[in-house]
């Protein structure tokens, strides 16, 4: 009676484990890693930038995420969807890009801001999709963009989702605290 | 110095292990009064209220408080006998969102100051004209322009006209011929985003408002309107940078700051993009500008373009101030290019405590219009005042734009925020020299400016001049943004030779 236990105990055990395993193998995880920032030196200190290459993500996706000081309307903070054209580092990518659809409220890191979806048109006559994001904390901007091959939902999803991780959260906050 | 030790020196003394402890008291009590000897310098280069002002060739002549409101810009008018000073004020502080007018006993939101400063010992507060409520840039009516009635082509020529801003939203323009009761005469509204520094043609009435029209991509942009009639304003064109104009898509041009118009005669209007980043100059051929297309397409944005001078990213233009058909000394006996067209671009500092690149002031020599370049540069030595450490901002924002003969082409004065007011003789544009400076003393109203050090804030008071401007007498006027009020200064010793005054 108690060898029956004991071997029910272990193939639940087993079996339990062996559903964690299918569940990993059958959601795999979105494998980012910092990459250097690639863009020259303009107005504004360099950002960090990440690049996950994993079926989690949709294929590959780069985020550049940086702090702008100072750029903001104290007041009104992120107003339109004309703002997040102009401040979400599109342009480092890409001069040539249009919006997919108006944007909408987001919130990162407790900021609030807009995002968007754009077309880029790449120097080499590729295209790309891509997201800008822009919030705010009074005077001050968070921007990131991220561009990707893939689906548009996919490079989107793939970047919200990084940019709530605690680490990406706390870096953030850090950044606009001066920190 | 007899403290003084290198490094070198230092480790050798520890490494023969022979410092005895008379050494040591002598090293601590050495190391100490370093310490409070810098303390002392730092303490020394920080404001504190009932301290004389800092000055060099520059000397106070009067005053006025303008209320404890934070000051943009100031313009000295002479009507009739009487020199009249309109400021331009931001709107309230968040302590102190609508100050009190004594002279109406009412919480009025900041608007503009009027001031007579005929005698300019003692200037006499007129009246205040409120502007839109809000805080900071949020409100206000920060830029002033004045036009006489008898020089505007159809103004009414017993009027004095006043061109300001009403916050973001508008424009209004007052008749102030009787300056302690202004009368408003006309209002451009239209949903518009943001407005900043107009320039007004006096002689011919056309005006370049810098304004935010609502379906534009920018915040800042220009309409471009005739006022000749100012009780009925005509709008002429909208117009900015190609990528900024509606239905455009791709990266969007930097925002406007504002432009100066040499008007028909010189026949360019040169307009400062950027103000503190990202900037650059254009040069617009202005009849083209008026009498082209007016469509707001990529096509005719750029029509009326004579070219363009891109700066740094590190760097923009808030003031253009041309100075053309300049002899250059020292090109006296070249054939060719004795006398240069010479533009005078002024950054703008924005972040407290040096948290940006140096704003400063450049000079593009644009004689060569297709070919414009930078010749020259002047920034105030940081550490002659350890500005960095003040508190509010360091570094340039404007620069007088009277072209009154008294001091045009050969003085320009620039606010540089703690720094206070620097004269500079450009005579020879090649080398600006400075020969005179003001700072002026904080006072009780003086409005502190924080910064955010490790998630906290942290605060420091410190003069803000914000803008300067003169008048034909030579009187040097400038307004603090740190609601310090108007300071009205002369020249003195060397500075006033430069100029060529008495």
């Amino acid at each position: 009676m108690r060898n029956r236990m004991v071997i029910s105990v272990a193939l639940l055990a087993l079996g339990a484990l062996s559903g964690v395993a299918a569940y990993e193998r059958a959601v795999p995880r979105a494998d980012w890693r910092e990459i250097a920032w690639p863009f020259p030196r303009d107005g504004w200190p360099a950002g960090r930038a990440f690049r996950c290459n994993s079926a989690a993500c949709g294929g590959e996706v780069d985020v550049y995420v940086r702090p702008k000081i100072g750029f903001c309307n104290c007041d009104s903070g992120v107003a339109d969807d004309d703002e997040v054209d102009r401040v979400a580092d599109l342009d480092l990518m890409s001069e040539r890009f249009v919006p997919r659809e108006p944007g909408h409220v987001i919130r990162v890191a407790d900021m609030q801001g807009r995002i968007r979806g754009y077309d880029l048109n790449m120097s080499d006559g590729s295209r790309r999709t891509a997201v800008g994001i822009a919030v705010s904390r009074r005077c001050d901007l968070m921007v990131a963009v991220a561009q990707g091959r893939g689906a548009a939902g996919e490079v989107r999803r793939a970047a919200l989702e990084y940019l709530a991780s605690p680490d990406m959260t706390r870096w953030m906050n850090a950044a606009m605290d001066g920190r | 110095m007899l403290c003084y030790r290198t490094g070198s020196q230092r480790r050798l003394v520890l490494n023969n292990g022979v410092e005895s402890m008379s050494d040591r008291v002598k090293l601590a009590v050495c190391l100490s009064i370093s310490y409070f000897a810098c303390a002392g310098v730092v303490y020394a280069q920080s404001q504190v209220i009932g301290a004389p002002p800092e000055a060099s060739n520059m000397k106070l002549v009067g005053a006025s408080d303008l209320q404890a409101r934070s000051a943009y810009q100031p313009t000295v008018h002479h009507q009739g006998d009487r020199w009249i000073a309109y400021i331009g004020h931001h709107g309230g502080t968040d302590e102190i969102p609508m100050p009190a007018n004594p002279l109406t006993e009412r919480a009025e939101p900041n608007g503009t100051s009027i001031v007579d400063v005929t005698d300019p010992a003692k200037p006499k507060y007129l009246t205040h004209i409120p502007g839109q409520e809000g805080k900071y840039e949020g409100g206000g009516a920060q830029m002033v322009r004045v036009c006489d009635g008898k020089g505007l082509p159809k103004g009414d020529p017993n009027a004095v006209y006043m061109l300001r801003t009403f916050g973001g939203e508008g424009h209004e323009i007052w008749n102030v011929a009787t300056p302690e009761k202004p009368v408003l005469v006309s209002r451009i509204t239209g949903g518009l985003k943001d407005t900043h520094k107009n320039w007004w043609e006096c002689d011919t009435g056309i005006a370049f408002l810098v304004s935010g029209a609502a379906d534009w991509r920018t915040r800042r942009m220009t309409q471009v309107y005739d006022l000749s009639d100012p009780a009925n304003p005509r709008k002429i064109r909208d117009f900015g940078l190609p990528g900024q104009e509606p239905g455009s898509t791709g990266a969007v041009p930097t925002e406007l700051h504002g432009p100066i118009s040499t008007g028909p005669d010189g026949n360019r209007v040169y307009f400062g993009y950027g103000t503190n980043k990202g900037g650059f100059i254009q040069i617009v051929d202005r009849e083209k500008l008026l009498k082209g297309p007016a469509e707001p397409t990529a096509e005719n944005l750029r029509l009326p373009e004579v070219s363009r001078l891109a700066m740094s990213s590190f760097n923009g233009a808030h003031t253009t101030f041309p100075m053309l058909k300049m002899p250059i000394a020292e090109f006296a006996k070249d054939k060719d290019g004795k006398s240069r067209d010479i533009m005078m671009v002024v950054d703008e500092a924005i972040l407290n405590e040096c948290a940006e690149p140096r704003q400063m002031v450049w000079f593009a020599d644009v004689t060569v219009e297709n070919r414009p370049m930078m010749i020259s540069s002047y920034t105030v030595p940081e550490a002659s005042g350890n500005f960095c450490q003040r508190g509010g901002r360091f570094g340039s924002h404007s620069s007088n734009e009277s072209m009154a003969p008294v001091y045009y082409k050969k003085m320009v004065f620039i606010a540089f925020f703690n720094a206070g007011v620097r004269a500079l003789d450009i005579r020879d544009p090649y080398h600006p020299v400075e020969v005179g400076y003001f700072i002026p003393s904080i006072t009780k109203a003086t409005d502190k400016r924080c910064v955010t050090v490790d998630g906290k804030e942290r605060c420091k008071v410190a003069i803000q001049t914000n803008n300067v401007e003169t008048d034909e007498r030579g009187y040097v006027y400038i307004v603090d943004r740190a609601n310090t009020g108007l300071h009205i200064l002369e020249l003195t010793g060397p500075a006033r030779a430069v100029a060529g005054l008495p």
